[in-house]
């Protein structure tokens, strides 16, 4: 999951261009009503299956979306350079993925899409939002040939499945990627079926957890070769949240044994719900349930908890996960805390957290 | 403390003085701050407004062709701010709405402040998401869509691709520097306001000090020294200050914010400048604006500074200092050139008026009384005279602010009809057609003089615009004007009111026998009708005589007239359009065939009528909230009287009882009363009446010219002094009312003996 979904619900606000609906959950990931639309939002459950290419495409009956990329990367002077892109798809109106969309000329708005770009290096982290209709022709996303883009930002395939290019481009820096896909997508949950509460509220989940990167990233005009790992998710709901979820803190980590963990924690009261998937350097995916996993936040900066501590008791891993100085939360219209960690403890590594929902963003 | 104490004993036995006093320093606060509040936020606004316009363009393609859907999405994936904005046009009933993408707007400045200016529209009635006036464009019904794409930024970055250029975006009718002339009449308002509370904060505050004059004495008896009762009284005005300004700021706020929607909307209509809520709105500004003059006003007479005995020894000089100020100011006026000049000149106006405005009063009364034998005249006359003198400062308030609603009056309705005439003559056309660029206009013309029913009926005209040099004769530098160029002269340019003309200018005019000018290079040059004046259109020089000086409010550039014919063939015009009326004929038979000869799939269309239905509106809009905010600062004036009259007259009581001991009955007495407020309050209306009409002169044919470069017509509006006339019998009519009560209250003996507690005999 992740933030992600936070930003559709924002695009309903600013699009729908009447009064904000009442807050659900953050960004209003808890809403569950159904459209009035005549067309139900499906909502996953277990037993749903993941479908290739086809689910790295929209998926028009569902309310939410995104797709997700961060990146551990190092410039050619050995400094580390965290980088997020995501985007987000708001369903306003459902309908059947094979009902093809009303014509660009009616300025449709069956749905609205979001895009967010960051850069975190020495200590400064700058963050881009952008807005778009769907089905008007600037923003949406395409499974074969894998194209997603919102304006001049786009994350496209060149000449095959497993190489990508990532183009971002705000006020006063930029980025030019390529990507090399490495391994299979990783099924989180029950075999993709991601459950977000005990009471069966939950998403569509995988990743691609090995992703070779290199490329430039420009900031305030002086262009920096980089090169490192990146982590991307695909994730799709109607009803993310429960009622009474406050927010999130979700980690996607890559140690140095090879090794991948991902992590999240749901809040909700004083406890909450937690999960994740254990990705070891060889063999299957290990789905981690709430006694699987512990997630214990440290010490505040700020309302933020930036240092954790994740044990899975299982194989061995007690780790000390810690943002590094400086302020990343992405101030949007919802603003939420993407910055990349450094891992310490049983094992060492990197990797990135996104936490929401805390009353200082 | 125990001195403050005694002191402050005074309004435990006079509560009403008490509350009267902090009663005025609350209104006044709050009047001031209500009018400089909505000043600030206008002024904030458009200055805020005026950046967004200066980068407002739009996106046209190279080819002439509309652009579409595929163009905006083409432009946003290669980079660039563009957002759609659908105009669709309805039949008159249901009138125009406008789509617009609220998400595509996101990228127009900063996220939070676009998000901010577009959401306001949005909850307009006019303003609609873009699907939602595509379908109704859609529904039919003579429906008429048009897709422009504006765009964000400054010219040139980034470059366009080939196929689209930048051009100008307008929303609406070009207001030019109304918006500053607006500002500036607001400012004005304000200053006035300012002047008026000061004046009645101050009487009120004079006559509470006069009537504690008894309790002064008798605490210098029991030995307290006179700079300790002095330090007393500033800690007191003081602390009375800080707890009436501060409720009486924020009460102005809260007028503010009822008249801000209002005005909100009057502004973004007439200037098309959303008015941003919490701009210009520091507390401190009006807080400690007022807490100064509350402390200036009361306590001028406490602290020894120089002016003090200046302004004495010139009020000792009696009316010939006066009668100089006066003169002096009248004679600036005519003379200056500069608007910080008029001002002054303004200021020694107002200053010889105030001063001469009671004592004339008062000097009639006394020359009246000793003109008749009959002892109650006598006594009437007396008892105005005294009257005058002893309320002086509230009638001079009141006097300030029945010529100020006069003058903003006057204003407002001149420029309402003025500015009527002149949309008439702008628009007499029902519609404007622009000539697509590299079109050519002279086929259009052409075809047009031979479709019926338009052919020879004087029902259209051409009009070209871009600039001319004046080159550099008889001592005047070269400049670069405005060129406006029509032909055929068509019957909608007989609506033209013309400031100075020779006789049948337009006969004249069509057949190129001279020019005309604007008022603003009229006054820049100095030309009057018959002179002649030498321009330079496309290299080549050209003399002709002024035939008429034609008004051209809301902008300061000079403007030359001219018979299109004459236009060199090397002109490079900045734009050309049609005015059409089409009376009978088909507009879209004429908008079709227009299209044919300019081989384009579109044209712009500019329906006149909507623009005056727009403009009639916001002006009226705009109008009525000045008039509100005069009238709310006539209504402290007649309060403060109201108060300073019944606190005043009471103190007369023991006078006006021996009205009965002559063997007058409670009638009578009561009517002597009436006799006397009536006759103070008409009085003052009467002196009111010639200072009003001379600031209506000076706003119109001063202040405007100088500040803009273009002036008024100067009209009176008689029936108006008549409601101010009645407004003002009511007041006097009042404070008899008042004492009437008074009256019927024992008071044995004079409250005072002092003269300044109201004893003078």
């Amino acid at each position: 999951m992740r933030s992600r979904r936070i930003v559709a619900a924002l695009l309903l606000l600013v699009a729908g261009c009447s009064e904000p609906p009442e807050q659900a959950g953050f960004a209003g990931l808890a809403e569950s009503g159904q459209s009035p639309a005549t067309v139900p939002f499906l909502q996953p459950e277990p037993g749903d299956r993941l479908t290739f290419p086809e689910d790295f495409g929209p998926h028009p009956q569902h309310r939410i979306e995104w797709w997700y990329l961060t990146a551990n990367l190092e410039t050619s002077g050995g400094e580390p350079l965290g980088l997020q892109w995501t985007q987000f798809r708001q369903t306003l109106e459902p309908r059947p993925p094979t009902q093809a969309p009303p014509p660009p000329s009616r300025w449709p708005l069956q749905a609205a899409w979001k895009a967010h770009g960051a850069v975190s290096w020495t200590g400064q982290h700058r963050f881009a939002e952008k807005l778009a209709r769907g089905d008007v022709g600037h923003a949406g996303a395409t499974a074969e040939p894998f194209e997603v883009w919102l304006d001049d930002w786009q994350l496209t395939s060149e000449g095959g499945s497993d190489a990508w290019r990532l183009q971002v481009s705000a006020a006063d820096w930029s980025y030019d990627l390529s990507l090399r896909v490495q391994g299979e997508p990783v099924a989180h949950g029950e075999a993709g079926f991601s459950a977000k509460s005990a009471s069966g509220e939950g998403s569509m989940y995988f990743s691609l957890v090995d992703i070779a990167i290199e490329g430039t990233v420009t900031v305030d005009g002086q262009t920096l070769s980089v090169r490192g790992k990146g982590w991307f998710d695909r994730e799709w709901s109607s009803q993310l949240l429960k009622a009474g979820q406050q927010g999130w803190d979700w980690f996607a980590l890559h140690l140095d044994s090879g090794d991948k963990l991902m992590a999240f924690r749901l809040r909700e009261g004083e406890g909450g719900f937690v999960s994740g998937t254990w990705i070891p350097a060889a063999g299957e995916p290990v789905a981690l349930g709430p006694g699987d996993l512990m997630l214990t936040p440290g010490s505040l900066r700020g309302d933020m908890p930036t240092r954790w501590r994740l044990q899975v008791p299982d194989y061995g891993v007690d780790l000390s996960v810690k943002a590094p100085p400086g302020d990343y939360r992405n101030r949007g219209q919802f603003p939420y805390w993407e910055s990349p960690v450094s891992v310490t403890g049983s094992h060492s590594g990197e990797g990135y957290m996104e936490l929401t929902g805390y009353g200082g963003e | 403390m125990k001195l403050f104490a005694a002191l402050l004993s005074h309004y435990r036995r006079h509560p009403l003085q008490l509350l009267a006093l902090a009663a005025m320093m609350v209104v006044a606060s709050a009047l001031w701050t209500g009018v400089s509040h909505l000043t600030s936020q206008a002024r904030a606004s458009l200055g805020q407004s005026e950046r967004a316009v200066a980068e407002r363009a739009q996106v046209e393609r190279v080819d002439g062709m509309p652009v579409t859907v595929a163009d905006f999405v083409a432009l946003r994936r290669a980079g660039h701010c563009v957002m759609p904005w659908l105009e669709v046009e309805r039949p008159a009933s249901t009138g125009r709405v406008v789509g617009i993408d609220p998400l595509a707007a996101a990228c127009f400045g900063q996220p939070a402040e676009s998000y901010r200016g577009w959401d306001q529209p949005l909850n307009g009635e006019s303003f609609l998401d873009i699907r939602e006036a595509k379908n109704l464009a859609a529904a039919g019904d003579g429906a008429r869509a048009t897709l422009s794409l504006l765009l964000s930024g400054p010219p040139g970055q980034p470059a366009l691709p080939e196929a689209y250029r930048r051009a100008p975006f307008s929303l609406g009718p070009d207001t030019g520097e109304l918006g500053e002339s607006f500002l500036l009449n607001l400012d004005a308002l304000g200053v006035l306001v300012l002047l008026i509370t000061a004046l009645l904060l101050r009487s009120v505050h004079q006559l509470g000090l006069a009537q504690r004059r008894d309790s002064f004495a008798l605490l210098h008896r029991f030995g307290v020294p006179e700079p300790a009762v002095r330090r007393a009284l500033v800690i007191e005005i003081v602390l009375l200050a800080a707890v009436c300004v501060v409720p009486g700021v924020a009460l102005g706020r809260l007028l503010a914010g009822g008249l801000g929607s209002g005005f909100g909307q009057a502004l973004e209509s007439l200037f098309d400048v959303p008015l941003f809520a919490g701009q210009g709105s520091s507390w401190l500004t009006p807080v400690l604006t007022m807490m100064a003059v509350v402390l200036a006003v009361c306590l001028a007479d406490q602290l020894h500074f120089s002016g003090r005995q200046v302004i004495r020894r010139l009020a000792g000089q009696g009316y010939r200092v006066t009668l100089l100020t006066l003169v002096a100011g009248l004679a600036l006026a005519f003379v200056s050139s500069s608007l910080a000049l008029t001002f002054v000149a303004i200021a020694l106006v107002f200053a010889g008026a105030g001063v001469l405005a009671p004592g004339l009063i008062s000097e009639l009364a006394r020359r009246c009384g000793r003109a008749s034998a009959a002892p109650l005249t006598r006594w009437q006359c007396a008892e105005i005279g005294v009257l005058a003198r002893r309320l002086a400062l509230p009638l001079v308030a009141l006097q300030f602010a029945l010529a100020m609603v006069l003058a903003v009056q006057a204003l407002v309705t001149v420029f309402e009809a003025t500015f009527d005439d002149w949309l008439s003559q702008r628009l007499a056309a029902d519609y404007f057609i622009e000539v697509p660029a590299g079109a050519d206009s002279l086929a259009a013309a052409d075809w047009l003089e031979t479709q019926s029913p338009l052919a020879g009926s004087g029902r259209w005209h051409r009009v070209v615009r871009g600039r001319a040099i004046l080159p550099a004769v008889d001592g005047w530098p070269g400049q670069t004007v405005d060129l406006f160029a029509l032909g055929p002269v068509s019957n909608m340019l007989g609506t033209w009111r013309l400031q100075a003309a020779i006789d049948a200018p337009w006969e004249a005019f069509s057949r190129g026998q001279g020019i005309m000018v604007n008022e603003q290079l009229a006054r820049r040059r100095q030309l009057s009708v018959g002179d002649s004046l030498t321009l330079a259109l496309a290299g080549e020089r050209w003399t002709a005589p002024v035939l008429a000086v034609y008004p051209d409010y809301g902008r300061p550039a000079g403007e030359v007239l001219i018979h299109a014919a004459q236009l060199p063939a090397g002109f490079r015009p900045d734009g050309e359009s049609f005015a059409i009326s089409p009376d009978t004929a088909d507009l879209d038979a004429v908008t079709s065939g227009l299209k044919r000869v300019w081989q384009t799939e579109t044209l712009s269309l500019r329906d006149n009528g909507r623009i005056r239905a727009l403009a009639d509106s916001v002006f009226e809009q705009t109008f009525l909230l000045t008039r509100s905010m005069t009238v709310l600062t006539l209504i402290l004036a007649a309060m403060a009287l109201l108060i300073m009259g019944w606190v005043f007259f009471t103190t007369r009581v023991w006078y006006y009882r021996l009205l009965a001991v002559w063997g007058m009955g409670p009638r009578e007495v009561a009517g002597q009363l009436v006799r006397l407020s009536v006759t103070l309050t008409m009085s003052i209306a009467v002196l009111a009446l010639p200072l009003g009409i001379w600031l209506t002169w000076a706003l119109v044919h001063r202040v405007n010219p100088q500040a803009f470069g273009w002036s008024l017509p100067m009209a009176v509006y008689p029936e108006f002094w008549f409601e101010l006339a009645g407004l003002s019998l009511i007041i006097g009519l009042s404070i008899a009312a008042l004492m009437r009560r008074q009256l019927r209250q024992p008071a044995a003996m004079p409250v005072s003996a002092s003269g300044l507690s109201g004893g003078e005999r």
